[in-house]
């Protein structure tokens, strides 16, 4: 406990300095990539239904990791979310239990030898996780494991102080604008639904199965489809 | 059972009640019996503020406590009421007929057959949420490791209430998060599908989707859901005026990128 304060409040001063411009929490992602040791961070924020967005991503390879568990709809961040407690894959080239088969091929494919995941929560109030990656396996130690803790509740705060100041109904401005809450994507759903006559939530899993499938983001896809570049039509894609 | 039992099964008690089925009214009473129980008081009762600020009774191991506490606030003037005004303890104080400090307190506390009052302050970093308040019948004072395990007590049940309250309002505004950006998800499927079926871009659809909401007194969200599940059908929506288009209203709402603020 004293030792998770400790740390929180070192975090607390190299955020600081951030807060006043405004950048602080897009400086989260930095902070706990910084402070673990590890090679890039990312935070996602998740409900129990369809939302799910990058609050802040440190690199290309956290952004991608980013969009392959909102393409697949799994991986170690919905993990965490939704069991409430940190879930840590030192080994991805060689897992206990092979929890994410589709994710781990291609974040291996990226240079990700190691993903650990920790929820962003107060209670039983669950907002998203934080999950940080690195290029090399290996458990993290027992600092670096109460810093990824600390930065989450970190986080936690931040991400209610933002929407605190929105209003009732709506997403604060601050969150609209950090966050990529991948709304082309549900635009994207809505043409496919049309396009061949099923529903949105079934659209969206063809969405992702046809980004996985061509080894694209679903964003880029969504995109594409937004812009009348590409139909999805008849039957599923071989 | 040993004194150090009782303390510990407290301490468990109390803590219990970090986690689930959280009730102010339980931890408190939790506390107020325990007290009597571990240590050499003979009523226990507890004050907190109300998010007004004003002071209010939430338990009492005895009714005689508790009407003497309620009389405490009526009069504005006691132990408890200074010891949360202050933060600070009141301890071993002797009650008397006649006391200047608390004259209508001390006349009514001594007529219920108390002699002697000890008040303690729940507070966690400067913030003061209530007081304990402890009460003798007879003279003599509180040993001092007495008080410091009244003090621990109070500590940890001020950190359950504080902890429910901060939780409170963590679960409102991340359930106004969700509700948000869940409608906001449903409002971009229903573009996307007003836009894939009548060839209107998704600024347009979105115009659509709205100036029908508003010409039938809808809701943007309702109808929105309406489409997206196919119960409301998009033929049937108003046409947009050619000529005039729906002018948008939002600040927020950038024509480029076509999303939509809710």
């Amino acid at each position: 406990m004293t030792v998770h304060d400790d740390r929180m409040a070192l975090i607390l001063s190299r955020l600081a300095p951030h807060d006043a411009d405004g950048t602080g929490t897009l400086r989260l992602c930095e902070l706990a990539a910084e402070t673990t040791g590890v090679s890039g961070a990312s935070i996602i924020l998740l409900s129990d239904e369809l939302a799910h967005g990058s609050l802040c991503t440190t690199d290309g390879v956290a952004a991608y990791l980013d969009d392959l568990q909102f393409t697949l709809g799994q991986g170690p961040a919905i993990d965490a979310h939704a069991g409430g407690r940190p879930v840590l894959e030192p080994e991805l080239a060689a897992p206990a239990v092979a929890r994410w088969p589709a994710l781990a091929t291609s974040a291996l494919r990226a240079g990700v030898r190691a993903l650990f995941a920790f929820p962003v929560r107060i209670g039983a109030v669950k907002l998203g996780a934080l999950t940080l990656h690195r290029d090399s396996p290996g458990a993290l130690n027992d600092l670096q494991h109460a810093d990824a803790l600390a930065i989450a509740v970190v986080a936690t705060r931040a991400i209610l102080a933002m929407q605190a100041d929105a209003p009732p109904g709506s997403v604060s401005v601050e969150l609209e604008e950090g966050a990529n809450f991948h709304f082309v994507v549900h635009q994207a759903a809505g043409m496919v639904s049309i396009q061949l006559g099923i529903g949105v939530t079934e659209a969206l899993v063809r969405l992702r199965g046809h980004a996985f499938l061509l080894d694209r983001t679903i964003d880029d896809v969504s995109r594409d489809v937004v812009d009348r570049r590409i139909r999805l039509e008849g039957p599923e894609p071989a | 059972m040993s004194r150090e039992a009782l303390l510990i099964r407290t301490l468990v008690e109390l803590a219990d009640n970090l986690v689930d089925d959280f009730d102010v009214i339980d931890v408190l009473t939790v506390l107020s019996d325990r007290c009597v129980e571990v240590l050499d008081v003979d009523s226990a009762g507890v004050m907190l503020a109300a998010p007004g600020g004003e002071l209010q009774v939430v338990a009492s191991s005895s009714d005689a406590m508790r009407g003497l506490e309620l009389f405490e606030l009526q009069a504005n003037e006691g132990p408890c009421v200074d010891c949360f005004v202050s933060g600070e303890p009141i301890v071993n104080l002797e009650l008397t007929a006649v006391d200047e400090r608390w004259p209508r307190f001390a006349r009514r506390a001594v007529a219920d057959g108390f002699r002697s009052v000890h008040a303690l302050p729940m507070r966690l970093r400067g913030t003061t949420v209530g007081a304990l308040n402890m009460f003798r019948t007879s003279l003599g004072s509180l040993r001092e490791d007495d008080v410091i395990v009244a003090q621990a007590l109070a500590d940890v049940a001020t950190i359950a209430i504080i902890q429910h309250q901060s939780a409170v309002g963590a679960a409102v505004l991340n359930a106004q998060l969700s509700e948000a950006l869940n409608s906001r998800i449903i409002i971009e499927q229903a573009k996307g599908m007003v836009s894939e079926a009548s060839g209107l871009d998704m600024d347009r659809s979105f115009q659509r989707i709205r100036s029908h909401a508003r010409n039938h007194n809808l809701r943007l969200t309702e109808l929105a859901r309406g489409i997206a599940e196919g119960s409301t059908s998009i033929v049937g929506l108003d046409p947009l005026p050619r000529s005039h288009p729906v002018r948008s209203t939002s600040p927020h709402l950038r024509p480029g990128d076509g999303s939509t603020p809710a």
